[in-house]
């Protein structure tokens, strides 16, 4: 269980990240959204201790995260936004090297980079240099590298910005796989579609703070489950209907065309990253 | 062991840049080598002048060699590749990689020296390097590591590192022992440069070059600077609140 108690973040003046409180249960699959600059990143940061919080502490099944505990540190596997690794190294290296730092044995090491790199469609590359890859690539080369370690923790930063709808679909696959085993993941995202599909559990974040947090399904229903979309010349806009015959009723007495679908995540997050932009 | 993950890390480096790393160590010393000490044809202190710069040209090859090895290399790792931020995140304990670090440098710092006095066996000149010449470069590349780490993690753009190299380290090679003798250095600068451990290094091998003795304050002055910037860099991946 990770449990992130009172954790704040300060820059100078600015708060990235402000008395955060959140629990995420062991096997639970939790995505933090937010607009740019919610402090989403931050606290993937605090909580892969590349930055350390100004308040606050993070709990890992009750023991304490800090840089020096190594125990704990060997149970989480990080992917972070940017391409984090050495340009001059093959993939081949990039794993090698992680193995390596996370001190899995030489023959465990060996069968699980060949599987997670075929898995991935990297084995016939993996004599090529990240330099050489593309974007997509070198994602799928991140999570190969996060994975190799089997964590109990994954923390996705964007894990799948970049990559081409396919590639995309592959990793849904395989996060919800290594979810359904037991994997506490922590996603964050800008793809509403990857969040509703993959986690239990999200959390809207706004300037550092933890805003609402639920189930997307609950936060679905509050909005309404079904939108009509109105197009004009100007805008688009969407009105939200607990039910289909609301909605039906609503666009009988239209003049305009209008569309009928079921309300997704992404709905709810610009109904409520509008509400903060206002707010600010 | 952590250790053996940097250096795995380095030896894959080591081997894909060999070439370039072989040329890059040998071409400013035999160019010193070239013009101060076969086209300007000296004497100094009853002797040749090459005897008194040879074992000056390999101190300051192994600083080179150290430093070179490792600065600039973390530097972009750390702001560029962001490839640190992994070894951060990982289990590896950040003392072992600190010092997989400071003896990666070190063996790259005594390789650069290594091929220099392989380079000036042909001319002759009557030296001698023996098991205290090679720990003396060991510990003058550890030393020079650690400064090269230092000032990669307090590095805040690619430009810092150059610029510290142009400020400091070019400085030190040319005034530490190693063209000339701190001797002639005017009072109050010369007590300054004594204490530099580049100074030590170059005084240490020249002395053993020559079959003299030599004095072991140097390994203790050296040994010092060592814990300081040790401590310096643990104090920066331990304390530091944002990397």
């Amino acid at each position: 269980m990770i449990e992130l108690k009172n954790l704040t973040k300060k820059y100078d003046d600015f708060t990235a990240v402000d008395d955060l409180n959140l629990t995420i249960e062991t096997g639970g699959f939790f995505g933090l959204l937010g607009p740019n600059g919610a402090g989403k990143s931050t606290t993937i940061g605090m909580l892969s201790t590349l930055l350390l919080p100004t308040e606050g502490e993070i709990l890992i099944d009750g023991g304490q995260l800090n840089r020096k505990n190594t125990a704990l540190k060997r149970r989480i596997s990080v992917v972070t936004q940017e391409y984090s690794m050495r340009q001059d190294m093959t993939i081949e290296e990039v794993m090698e090297y992680q193995g390596r730092l996370y001190f899995v044995p030489k023959k465990e090491r060996r069968e699980k980079m060949r599987r997670l790199l075929e898995f991935c469609d990297l084995m016939d590359y993996r004599r090529r240099t990240v330099r050489k890859l593309s974007g997509g690539m070198k994602r799928k080369l991140m999570v190969c590298r996060a994975l190799l370690t089997e964590p109990d923790i994954l923390l996705l930063d964007e894990p799948t910005a970049g990559m081409d709808a396919v590639a995309r679909r592959q990793m849904w696959n395989l996060l919800k796989k290594l979810n359904r085993n037991h994997l506490t993941i922590l996603l964050t995202t800008h793809y509403m579609e990857e969040a509703e599909i993959l986690c239990d559990r999200v959390g809207l974040m706004d300037r550092g703070r933890l805003e609402e947090v639920d189930t997307p399904r609950a936060m679905i229903d509050r909005l309404g489950r079904y939108a009509v979309d109105q197009t004009s010349d100007e805008e688009m806009s969407s009105r939200f209907f607990k039910t289909q015959e609301e909605a039906i009723q609503y666009i009988s007495g239209l003049k305009r065309d209008a569309s009928l679908r079921n309300t997704t995540l992404e709905d709810v997050f610009l109904k409520k990253a509008g509400k903060y932009l206002e707010k600010r | 062991m952590g250790i053996v993950t940097v250096l795995w890390e380095k030896w894959v480096e080591f081997r894909r840049d060999f070439y370039k790393i072989t040329l890059a160590a040998m071409i400013a010393p035999l160019m010193y080598i070239l013009v101060f000490g076969m086209g300007i044809q000296t004497i100094s202190h009853g002797q040749p002048y090459l005897q008194f710069l040879i074992p000056g040209v390999v101190a300051l090859t192994t600083m080179n060699g150290s430093f070179n090895a490792i600065a600039q290399n973390l530097n972009v790792q750390r702001l560029y590749e962001k490839a640190f931020d992994q070894v951060m995140i990982s289990p590896t304990p950040l003392w072992q990689f600190i010092a997989g670090q400071i003896i990666g440098g070190s063996l790259r710092g005594i390789y650069a020296g290594c091929i220099i006095i392989l380079l000036v066996l042909p001319i002759g000149i009557p030296l001698r390097f023996n098991g205290w010449s090679f720990l003396i470069m060991f510990l003058n590349g550890a030393v020079f590591s650690t400064l090269g780490v230092v000032v990669s993690f307090y590095a805040r753009t690619h430009t810092d590192v150059p610029r510290f190299s142009n400020y400091v380290i070019m400085p030190m090679a040319y005034l530490c022992n190693t063209f000339f003798s701190s001797d002639n250095i005017p009072h109050g600068l010369r007590e300054v440069i004594q204490y530099l451990p580049l100074s030590q290094t170059s005084s240490m091998i020249r002395s053993i070059a020559n079959g003299e003795p030599f004095s072991c304050t140097g390994i203790g002055i050296l040994a010092v600077y060592l814990v300081a910037l040790t401590a310096l860099a643990f104090c920066y991946l331990y304390k530091k609140k944002n990397l």
